[in-house]
């Protein structure tokens, strides 16, 4: 038993080690690599350069703009719903959350439809007010911090929202009765038992935003990020410069996360009762019995205004939609182009694959971590599971460059073998990139599992495999389901990655949203948009159906 | 009650989804008065005790402090302590800062506040406390100070819900010993809440028993328990074994039950009750107020040992007999299962209530 402990212990640590430790140091390598020697020429290189110091500055400053914009929707939106009852609640705090319905290249195309210069809304406005140009351009930081906050206040809105559930009533009704008024009970006991909530959307807003790609690629114009500029310096042949640029934005996400992280950790409060989560206060007086969902409602309408245009965008035959406000023809060409032909059918069939092939393996390296941290709690229990993590703070594009220069040699006495070219290692990143979240259901789901239980299966003699097939994995479902379905719908939308890996037989649907955006066929790229969309409500939906059946059927 | 009421519930009716959780309730608490409300979990004893908090609004009623109408009164400007059931102590900040919440929001002093922390946690037997944090308490600790915040403002009036039900059995027996002392010593008026009738009887200068939201009797613990106004008094206060008979006559308080065969005890009965010659009762009986006879003996009951039980001080014997069950203590051993013993009261009418059978009952 022990014996196969440590033998497990010891190929996932090696797995591990090879796949996601060893190519960010090779990057690290590279980005020193003289000729011949070992040199700082590079660094030294980007130092000097304005440009690269800009692109720096502005990841960072974007990033904690978006952190702050999100919140200021995320949160007041979350305490509405959560503390205010009013006709339509229900329906509207669902839609609220719509944005994560949209991987992150689609919501961008999406906006772009909607509010960029041709889009609908915009040439709308154009048309009311009779002017001869467009009234706004969607370019530059502006556009992409207005994109950063669409997509990303929802971590602030169901943070929020989890964690003003999680308060317990009588905790307010203390403070009430010690004197306190509605602001100083919010400031001194609400906002507080709220900040691990709230430090957690922050740091993944903020990561998220140093990683993302999407926006500043396709909204930046000539205004660079991090991301974008080690995208450009590969493309242009500048490796050792593109290496650099990856070790600095890696360093910096790892020097916030790091501290923000241990601040969260420290202030894990626990609830020292039951609790009762405090009551929904119905809107009593007439102005805000109105106004509050009349309000909320158009809120939720500017939100849901993307899909929308997507959808109807997506039945735009190819070249009918030019210079008029609203595309003058629809039909079903572009959908029965979609899977009539194998061209363009090819991109949804990679997704699908790639996506379950790295939901598959990602879910087996969990299970065993989790059984190896939680269960028999192995030496360097902690360093394993910081290693499962780790994918997380590296932005994707790291993650790409650093797969991309490690496999690209056969070198098999290193480690390193040629990967690039083939679906492998858009597998590979996809499975790096969705590990941290099938990682912590994983972990989490063992540390809720009652150890008894697997005692009490093998006092009523049932061997290991007996116990885990009947004990262990359904009680894991729940969690294994719900990091699962957030893994694949990851994987089918995943852009940032695949646009360094992949090739024309490999390439994704984001690839090809692109492509066909390129083209200027908008239906075609609205379609596979609407597609993804669909394919990411459908995972969801299954999903929770999935863990709902298996709670009745613990019932 | 002889002195003016100071807190007074007059009327209060909360009504849930058109079931009364209070009913028609008027309750009068004297200043320095600790108060029980005493029932079963969901008879409304947490629902009057927030209204008078003011965590809940009754849909008539009102709420009187020394003579001021506080029914609509915010929480936050009533100036009532309240412990919790969970202590709902506050968990991103330390002891003291839980105990001075209530002082910063009263606008005191710094200086001040730090004294009278120290003083409150001084009073709760924390003393020195006040850098920990809640967590690393124990539940007895997080119990005193929860007590130690409420009290920290000097409240007029103490409420507490269920403050001792989380505490392990030995830890409450004590607790609630040091409790009434200390809320005594302060001479704060209170309203305590539970459901262990035990706690009532070692708490309170006077208890209120509820039952479906309604009041069934107020009085201090020897009156309910000796004079019960309602079978549901008699039964939820104490044990009582219970004989079914009929009232053969009546005087004053005291009626004569037939229960059986040329059997009759003369019983207790409440001044309200509507009673006369061939009512149908229930005769409810405190165990030690019975005692063993000969079974063919006059006016003894006779019946079969069920069961018997040790319990350290007494013995504890049930004897079946017709028409009910009858639960004896005794100080020796004195019968074994299956004899036929007879039973009578030891001082009647003491420990011996009889009850009008509900027209339902009477079938």
């Amino acid at each position: 038993m022990l014996n196969r402990t440590r033998l497990l212990t010891a190929i996932v640590f090696a797995l591990l080690l090879w796949a996601v430790v060893y190519p960010n140091l090779v990057v690290i390598g590279e980005s020193v690599r003289g000729d011949g020697t070992v040199t700082v020429r590079h660094y030294a290189e980007f130092f000097g350069t304005p440009s690269e110091l800009r692109a720096l500055w502005s990841s960072a400053w974007i990033s904690v703009a978006t952190v702050l914009l999100s919140a200021l929707i995320g949160v007041p939106l979350a305490f509405l719903f959560a503390r205010y009852e009013f006709p339509g609640r229900r329906a509207l705090g669902a839609l609220a959350a719509m944005p994560v319905l949209l991987p992150p290249l689609v919501g961008v195309i999406a906006i772009l439809f909607l509010y960029g210069e041709s889009g609908i809304a915009t040439r709308l406005v154009q048309v009311a007010l009779g002017l001869n140009s467009p009234p706004w351009r969607l370019r530059g930081p502006g556009a992409i911090l207005a994109v950063h906050a669409y997509s990303m206040y929802v971590y602030f809105y169901l943070f929020t929202l989890a964690g003003l559930a999680r308060l317990d009533l009588a905790v307010l009704e203390a403070a009430a009765s010690l004197g306190a008024g509605r602001l100083r009970t919010l400031t001194r006991v609400t906002l507080p038992l709220l900040t691990p909530a709230l430090a957690g959307a922050s740091l993944l807003t903020f990561m998220t935003s140093m990683a993302s790609f999407s926006a500043p690629y396709v909204l930046g114009g000539g205004f660079r990020v991090m991301t974008t500029q080690i995208f450009n310096s590969k493309l242009q042949g500048e490796t050792a410069m593109a290496m650099v640029e990856t070790v600095m934005l890696a360093a910096v996400s790892l020097l916030v996360l790091w501290p923000l992280a241990r601040w969260e950790g420290s202030r894990q409060y626990v609830a020292p009762g039951k609790g009762m989560a405090p009551l929904r206060v119905p809107l009593r007086s007439r102005w805000a019995s109105v106004g509050v969902p009349s309000l909320a409602g158009l809120g939720v309408l500017l939100l849901v205004l993307p899909h929308l245009t997507l959808l109807l965008v997506s039945f735009v035959p190819d070249g009918t939609w030019t210079t008029q406000t609203l595309p003058p023809r629809y039909s079903l060409e572009n959908y029965v182009e979609l899977f009539a032909e194998a061209r363009t059918f090819r991109p949804i069939v990679n997704s699908l694959l790639m996506a379950s092939a790295a939901t598959f393996i990602a879910v087996a390296i969990a299970l065993a971590v989790g059984h190896l941290v939680v269960r028999r709690r192995v030496a360097g229990r902690r360093l394993l599971e910081g290693t499962l993590a780790l994918p997380w703070a590296l932005p994707g594009t790291v993650l790409a460059i650093a797969l991309a220069t490690t496999f690209s040699v056969d070198r098999p006495w290193t480690g390193r073998v040629v990967l690039v070219g083939t679906a492998w290692i858009l597998v590979m990143a996809y499975v790096l990139r969705v590990l941290p979240l099938t990682g912590r259901a994983a972990l989490a789901g063992f540390r809720q599992l009652d150890p008894s239980l697997e005692e009490a299966a093998a006092s009523l003699g049932a061997g290991p495999w007996r116990t885990l097939r009947r004990i262990t994995l359904p009680g894991l479902t729940p969690a294994i389901v719900a990091g699962a379905s957030l893994a694949f719908v990851t994987g089918l939308g995943e852009f940032v990655a695949s646009i360094v890996l992949y090739t024309h037989r490999t390439r994704p649907i984001a690839i090809e949203i692109l492509s066909q955006l390129r083209d200027f066929d908008l239906g075609a790229a609205a379609a596979y948009g609407v597609l993804l969309m669909v394919l990411v409500a459908a995972a969801f939906m299954l999903g929770q159906r999935w863990i709902q059946a298996g709670k009745q059927a613990a019932d | 009650m002889s002195e003016q009421a100071f807190l007074e519930l007059d009327r209060l009716t909360r009504i849930y989804a058109g079931t009364p959780a209070v009913h028609d309730l008027s309750l009068q608490v004297g200043e320095h008065e600790i108060v029980t409300l005493l029932g079963p979990s969901g008879c409304g004893k947490t629902t009057t005790l927030r209204i008078v908090a003011g965590f809940e609004q009754p849909d008539s009623g009102r709420v009187v402090l020394g003579g001021r109408d506080v029914t609509r009164v915010a929480p936050q400007k009533r100036g009532f302590g309240m412990v919790f059931q969970h202590y709902a102590l506050f968990p991103h900040l330390s002891v003291g800062a839980n105990v001075a919440f209530g002082l910063e929001t009263a606008g005191l002093a710094k200086a001040e506040i730090g004294a009278n922390v120290a003083r409150a946690l001084e009073l709760v037997r924390l003393p020195g406390t006040e850098g920990r944090s809640v967590a690393s308490l124990s539940g007895g600790q997080q119990q005193r100070v929860a007590l130690a915040r409420a009290l920290a403002p000097e409240p007029q009036v103490l409420l507490l819900d269920e403050p001792l039900s989380n505490l392990d059995a030995a830890l409450r027996e004590r607790t609630r010993r040091e409790l009434r002392a200390l809320v005594k010593g302060i001479g704060i008026t209170t309203i305590y809440v539970t459901h262990d009738q035990e706690e009532a009887f070692d708490l309170s200068d006077r208890i209120a028993v509820m039952r479906d939201g309604r009041l069934e009797q107020v009085g201090p613990a020897e009156e309910l328990y000796h004079q019960p106004a309602t079978e549901f008094v008699a039964t939820f206060l104490g044990r009582a074994g219970q004989v079914e008979g009929v009232a053969a006559s009546v005087r004053g308080d005291l009626v004569d039950c037939r229960l059986a065969e040329g059997v009759s005890w003369p019983a207790l009965v409440p001044p309200s009750a509507q009673i006369e010659p061939g009512t149908p009762v229930r005769v409810l009986t405190r165990p030690e107020a019975l005692t063993f006879a000969a079974h063919d003996a006059e006016g003894v009951l006779s019946g079969t040992v069920d069961e018997t039980r040790f319990a350290g001080s007494v013995y504890v014997y049930t004897v079946t007999v017709e028409g009910g069950q009858l639960e004896i203590h005794a100080r020796s051993a004195q019968a074994r299962i299956g004899r036929r013993v007879g039973v009578r009261p030891l001082d009647p009418p003491r420990g011996v209530h009889a009850f009008v059978l509900s027209a339902a009952e009477r079938v």
